[in-house]
């Protein structure tokens, strides 16, 4: 078994955490862990991706994941999404977006409008086995007040529609262990994206 | 503190740290340098609670040496920079290798291939292990980051040499699972003691500390070359020589290619185990050697393969690029080639498939964060200045000021660099000049520079220190100027305009949130002569960010009011705030000018520029 989870989104907004989380989580049940986690230039408001794999130790050596290799895509932002295709594959790759647009200040210097969620999808289902588009961070400001707990609320979204292969207790004790602003309201925002997530299924 | 036997998942500097507690470490000291800054971040949290000091020095000579006198003292000590680091600290790297160490001391250097966050240039640090005389050992994964830092300590201690630990980003930045040792108590206290016989490095002693160097690496070869060296069993006759994180894409490959071709694995890197790299050429139709960046150790494979295997075909830089980084897809048409094998997955058609996916969309490149204090002050120079200035820039966030709309980095060199190479074109040109630089940079290697133009330039150009207090790029480490040692105490922190005023400068010091101030002082000292520097004087927002929500609470939100707004795009194409959007209606096309909430940081500026007062805040509440 091997499992490989891309997370992509903008630098500075948690997709580290949710990445951690991930890796935590598989550590605990027995995987072997593998990733990347890129710091630098691009924390700075830059498209930022992270990479969890996780399996048997024998099957996982490169940190990163190669071409068309990615189970699931966690994209924090629409327009990171399309940018993730280069990882996916329509036999195995499932997309999960948050339809929460950050506009990069590029759309309007170079004067190249930001794309709608339906154009979104449309580049990216040649690259999909699935794509399930979700606003978390609506629900989450709309819930809590505070949209970035949509982040954990994604991540909830991917365990309840099964896209991704962990136990929901090793998740909860990753987000009590790595977690440590506002864990309740985490906690809370993990639970209500996993029942959304399982009505989905 | 996790226990030993744990297994526990860590990214590949955290490992590096936490081997370093292990074998005992018992000073470190480091300037953040990515991609090694979680090195020197993850011990400096551990550094009060496992008994060892633990700094943030002003540069990375100056560590190296900080850790040079504590090593020989006799305790274990350890610095970490990034590639560039070691070109400030060669000067004494070259001088310590020859007279050696008595506690173990460990530099840990990270490269950079690819320039994830490193604009200036792909340097290969292993050159440097060749020229300065010390050997140079590579881990390929966050576990061999910790077990080969605790050896290269045992290595250091065993023969009175500093080691290098080199790692790559995708080393640094890697995480994996990490089963971890016992820790070492650092010794409590060390003593320099006086040995004219160790540290006369003056002639005629000099040649004898530079054989005895010699001597120490050969014995290293001898004992540790094949201890740190790994031959995989394989079928046929073509085998591959990797290191570092080369190795793990090259198992990838094996599983992907289902091939097990025999693989020599080197974790020391310098001196080359030449006794098993013989043995392991001898009989081989022909090997490939992975490496990113030079061919430093296919060079090496070349001339043992003179005698030991004349007949070996040799590949390496022939197939494999010599810049960037490698990955799967970079190595696979290499092993494509070499083992005569298809992997049967067209990378080329895939890539070509995920461009076009993307085409038309807008770039997401990294930009200085909604109120940060270096937008202020770049917007406020080019009001003053113009564009045709020329804008030497330096190391900091404010590389960031290369990019549209502001353009106001016209070079980046290195650290401090930009009052030098201002200086020489101000010796030849008569264009307007501004240096730019940070307070981080000021204390790391601008000060020289500094001088350097009071006393050997009548026509200098303005210098602009971006002061924000922190070194915030690679993570908000104190610098002299921040009043926070690395150990959280408090230090009296050193005013740059003390420094600047000592050395004969007009000094004028601006709020960088304020245009007013930041327009008048610039104003001020464009018609002057001499040497003038403004001091634009901000905290980083995302310090003020945490500050205020370790109080629970908010920044003063700025909003704007479209009654006012004539749309003259000033606040987004001139001033660029992520958090102000342009929105363009689909019906008559008409832009709305519209302020994301969530990112407003509300430094107050975009109303300051805003011609039409247009810009509001949105709710009283002090921050």
């Amino acid at each position: 078994m091997m499992f490989n989870v891309m997370l992509t989104g903008v630098g500075g907004e948690g997709v580290l955490t949710v990445g951690a989380i991930i890796a935590q989580a598989a550590h605990d049940q027995g995987f072997f862990v593998r990733g990347l986690q890129l710091h630098g230039l691009a924390q700075r408001g830059g498209t930022i991706p992270t990479f969890v794999r996780f399996g048997k130790e024998k099957d996982i050596h490169s940190p990163g994941i190669t071409q068309a290799d990615a189970d699931l895509i966690l994209a924090f932002e629409p327009l990171e999404a399309a940018r993730a295709t280069y990882f996916a594959h329509r036999k195995k790759t499932a997309f999960i977006i948050n339809d929460w647009p950050h506009i990069p200040v590029y759309a309007n210097l170079l004067d190249l409008p930001y794309p709608e969620i339906s154009d979104i999808v449309k580049r990216v289902k040649p690259f999909a086995k699935e794509v399930m588009v979700f606003n978390a961070h609506k629900f989450a400001l709309e819930k809590f007040g505070v949209p970035i707990l949509g982040n954990i609320m994604m991540l909830g979204y991917a365990l309840g529609t099964k896209a991704l292969p962990l136990k929901e207790e090793s998740v909860i004790a990753a987000i009590d262990k790595l977690v440590h602003h506002k864990p309740a309201e985490n906690l809370a925002a993990f639970k209500i994206g996993l029942e959304m997530g399982t009505g989905r299924r | 503190m996790e226990k030993p036997g744990k297994t526990v998942v860590l990214l590949g500097n955290e490992a590096i740290a936490r081997g370093a507690i292990e074998a005992g470490v018992r000073v470190v000291a480091a300037y953040p340098g990515t991609p090694s800054s979680e090195v020197p971040i993850t011990l400096s949290r551990m550094a009060g609670k496992c008994g060892f000091y633990f700094e943030y020095s002003s540069n990375e000579k100056v560590a190296f040496e900080t850790a040079a006198g504590a090593a020989w003292s006799g305790v274990r000590a350890l610095t970490a920079m990034k590639h560039f680091g070691l070109n400030v600290a060669s000067d004494s790297v070259s001088p310590v290798a020859y007279v050696g160490v008595e506690g173990g001391f460990v530099i840990v250097v990270a490269d950079d291939p690819g320039g994830w966050s490193s604009a200036q240039s792909e340097q290969d640090t292993r050159y440097y292990a060749r020229m300065m005389k010390l050997p140079m050992i590579e881990p390929c994964s966050p576990q061999e980051c910790l077990d080969l830092t605790k050896l290269a300590f045992d290595i250091s201690e065993e023969f009175g040499i500093p080691v290098f630990l080199r790692t790559t980003t995708k080393v640094s930045h890697s995480i994996g699972t990490v089963k971890l040792g016992k820790v070492k108590k650092p010794k409590s206290k060390g003593r320099f003691v006086k040995d004219l016989s160790k540290y006369y490095n003056i002639r005629p002693d000099l040649q004898k500390l530079h054989m005895q160097v010699d001597a120490k690496l050969e014995k290293i070869e001898k004992k540790y070359g094949m201890k740190l060296s790994k031959a995989f069993g394989g079928n046929g006759n073509i085998g591959i020589i990797a290191s570092g994180v080369s190795f793990e894409y090259a198992q990838e490959i094996h599983r992907m290619l289902g091939i097990s071709p025999p693989t020599a694995k080197l974790m020391l890197t310098y001196p080359l185990p030449k006794n098993f790299l013989r043995r392991f050429i001898k009989g081989k139709k022909a090997v490939l050697v992975l490496e990113e960046l030079e061919p430093v150790v296919e060079n090496e494979v070349r001339m043992l393969a003179k005698e030991a295997n004349s007949k070996l075909k040799i590949y390496g830089k022939d197939i494999l690029p010599s810049y960037g980084e490698f990955n799967v897809e970079t190595l696979m048409p290499a092993f494509e080639k070499v083992f005569r094998k298809k992997s049967g997955i067209d990378f080329a058609a895939h890539r070509k498939k995920a461009d076009i996916s993307v085409r038309g969309l807008p770039p997401r490149k990294p930009v200085m964060c909604s109120g940060c204090p270096h937008r202020s002050t770049f917007y406020a120079v080019k009001k003053v200045f113009g564009k045709d200035t020329v804008f030497a820039g330096d190391i900091g966030c404010y590389v960031l000021g290369i990019y549209e709309p502001f353009n106001m980095q016209d070079f980046i060199i290195s650290m401090g660099a930009s009052l030098g190479i201002a200086h020489g074109i101000s010796r030849v040109s008569e264009q307007e000049i501004v240096a730019f630089v940070g307070d981080s940079t000021f204390f790391h290697a601008a000060m020289p520079a500094l001088a350097n133009l009071r006393y050997n330039d009548d026509r200098t150009p303005l210098v602009v220190v971006m002061d924000n207090s922190v070194t915030a790029m690679t993570g908000h480490q104190p610098n002299p100027g921040t009043g926070i040692t690395g150990m959280g105490g408090k230090a009296p922190p050193i005013k740059i305009e003390d420094v600047a005023k000592a050395m004969g400068a007009e000094v004028r010091i601006a709020n960088s949130f304020s245009q007013k101030q930041l327009e008048d002082a610039l104003k001020g000292l464009k018609c002057m002569k001499g040497l003038r520097v403004l001091i634009s004087r901000g905290e980083c927002r995302l310090v003020t960010k945490k500050k205020l929500e370790g109080k629970g609470m908010e920044f003063t939100k700025y909003e704007i009011d479209q009654s006012k707004c004539v749309k003259c795009g000033i606040c987004t194409d001139k001033f660029a705030c992520p958090a102000i959007t342009e929105l363009r209606n689909k019906a008559n096309k008409q832009p709305m000018y519209v302020m994301n909430q969530e990112m407003c940081w509300g430094c107050s500026v975009c109303m300051q520029i805003c011609p039409y007062g247009a810009i509001k805040p949105k709710r009283k509440e002090v921050e």
